[in-house]
């Protein structure tokens, strides 16, 4: 006996398909899975602030002054002066219109060329002792122009102008 | 089976419709912190008169609210754009969001600047809930020149002896091609169409006129080259000048023929300053004139104080390091 109640059980058979479908999109749409590829957005803010730190610190306060940056870079290889830049930094980043932003940490470095002709990368600030190197770190960079004279840089040539390279470590712990 | 197909086929609609789109808060308060930090808005800077400066009636004009200087100046923020900015009696909500934030969807913010002085502490928007975009931005504020004429300046601002004029007049001159020179940068100018003119006369006995302990304060005019400007306001007119005298919490008017014993202290606003239509190599004179009726010369103050670059003649504040934090959600 031949009938079309197989028709009927077939198109069941599909709605429920599409229904178990449908329950498991909404089930996989609902949940955000918090990828390696989303953690740009608190570096790319740290990098942000950062940078704005040291171009600020690079821009002198009153015109044709030396700017603080320069200060800091021409003095700072002597006996460890480069903690002031890093301090100095570090209070410029945790400023926030409530409680200061404490949970940051800093490492600053410099890089320039030696009158030899090789580039040397010197650390200007002390070893943070809590540093341990898998910190969750951006860098951000600023060149510096360094009008010629006397400097407590290594191995330069003191008689011309010099851009160095100032690069700090910025994390969160 | 046709109702079947029918069905099936309308799926697909039904999914992209429960497609939740995610908006990116952090996104939307990084571009409202770079629109506030690195642009100085439009209209704006070089065209003149900027944003700042429009009242309630041409507030439609605004088309951007950015805080820089100029274009040229990223993170350096003129006071005058930051003071009308946070006036949250002027703009509305819808004008935060319209004219800063941007987008179809109207975002709720919190908007912050904190001087690290303290000085400015500014605030527009609701308190923030848990979960919201956020940007830092650290910047620095460039505030308005001030002229400061005290009684150092005596030599130079006495009569010759021997003159036996009645009027004494002292000038401050704004040049403004020497203002306006394009080789200072923006950051360091000194611009009287954006910015306030301040002069300030302290130690006013130093020139005074031997035994007399004040002298009257006839008038303070303005003069465009050779020709006078019109002056239409009063006291009451604080959006165009100020005028103290002796410390006095009262304001004066532009003719206040009142005894100055101390000081004399005037700002002139931008908004005077546009109307006065002035181009970039025109002089600005602003003129203070001492008479007394019935009476000699209380006063041996006179010629003429350059406003300028010159250190003696004005003071530039320094900048002002600050921060600017921007949350929406």
């Amino acid at each position: 006996m031949v009938n079309d109640s197989g028709q009927l059980y077939t198109m069941e058979g599909i709605a429920a398909g599409l229904v178990m479908l449908l329950t498991a999109y909404l089930i996989l749409s609902t949940t955000s899975i918090y990828t390696p590829g989303d953690t740009h957005i608190p570096d790319m803010q740290l990098e942000q602030l950062g940078s704005d730190v040291l171009a600020m610190m690079d821009t002198p306060d009153r015109e044709g002054e030396e700017s603080q940056l320069v200060g800091f870079v021409k003095n700072g290889t002597g006996t460890c002066g480069g903690d002031e830049l890093r301090d100095e930094f570090l209070d410029n980043c945790k400023m926030r219109s409530d409680d200061p932003d404490e949970n940051l940490r800093a490492q600053v470095y410099l890089s320039y060329r030696r009158s030899d002709g090789s580039v040397n990368t010197t650390p200007l600030s002390s070893v943070d002792p809590e540093f341990t190197g898998r910190e969750n770190a951006v860098r951000v960079t600023h060149w510096v122009h360094l009008p010629p004279g006397s400097h407590s840089i290594p191995n330069i040539d003191t008689s011309r102008p010099h851009a160095v390279l100032v690069e700090v470590l910025l994390w969160r712990v | 089976m046709v109702a079947l197909i029918a069905v099936a086929s309308m799926v697909p609609g039904l999914l992209a419709g429960l497609q939740s789109s995610g908006i990116d808060y952090d996104a939307v308060a990084y571009r409202t912190g770079v629109i506030l930090t690195e642009d100085p808005g439009w209209p704006g800077w070089p065209v003149y008169p900027p944003w700042e400066m429009k009242d309630q009636y041409h507030k439609d004009e605004i088309e951007r609210m950015g805080l820089a200087v100029s274009n040229e100046t990223p993170n350096i923020l003129l006071s005058t754009k930051i003071e009308k900015f946070f006036n949250d009696t002027f703009f509305t909500t819808d004008d935060y969001r319209s004219k800063a934030i941007f987008g179809e969807i109207p975002y709720s913010y919190n908007i912050t600047l904190r001087s690290l002085d303290g000085r400015y502490n500014h605030k527009v928007g609701q308190e923030t809930p848990e979960g919201y975009g956020y940007i830092r931005r650290v910047v620095k504020i460039k505030e308005p020149s001030v002229a400061v004429i005290d009684g150092s300046l005596k030599e130079r601002y006495t009569i010759s002896p021997g003159d036996n004029s009645t009027t004494r007049t002292f000038t401050v001159r704004l040049d403004f091609s020497r203002l306006l020179n394009a080789s200072i940068d923006p950051a360091y100018r000194i611009d009287p169409r954006t910015e306030p003119v301040n002069i300030t006369i302290t130690n006013f006995e130093a020139f005074l006129n031997g035994t007399t302990s004040n002298a009257t304060l006839k008038s303070v005019t303005f003069r465009r080259g050779s020709s006078s400007i019109p002056f239409p306001y009063d006291e009451d007119d604080t959006d165009y000048y100020t005028l103290r005298i002796d410390n006095n919490p009262d304001l004066y008017p532009p003719e206040p023929g009142v005894a100055v014993s101390s000081n004399i202290s005037l700002v002139l606003k931008p908004a005077a300053t546009s109307l006065f239509e002035l181009g970039p190599t025109s002089i600005l004179d602003i003129r203070f004139t001492f008479e007394e009726e019935e009476d000699y010369p209380h006063t041996n103050i006179t010629g003429i104080h350059y406003y300028d670059y010159n250190t003696t003649n004005v003071t530039r504040p320094a900048l002002k390091p600050a921060v600017l934090e921007v949350a929406i959600w």
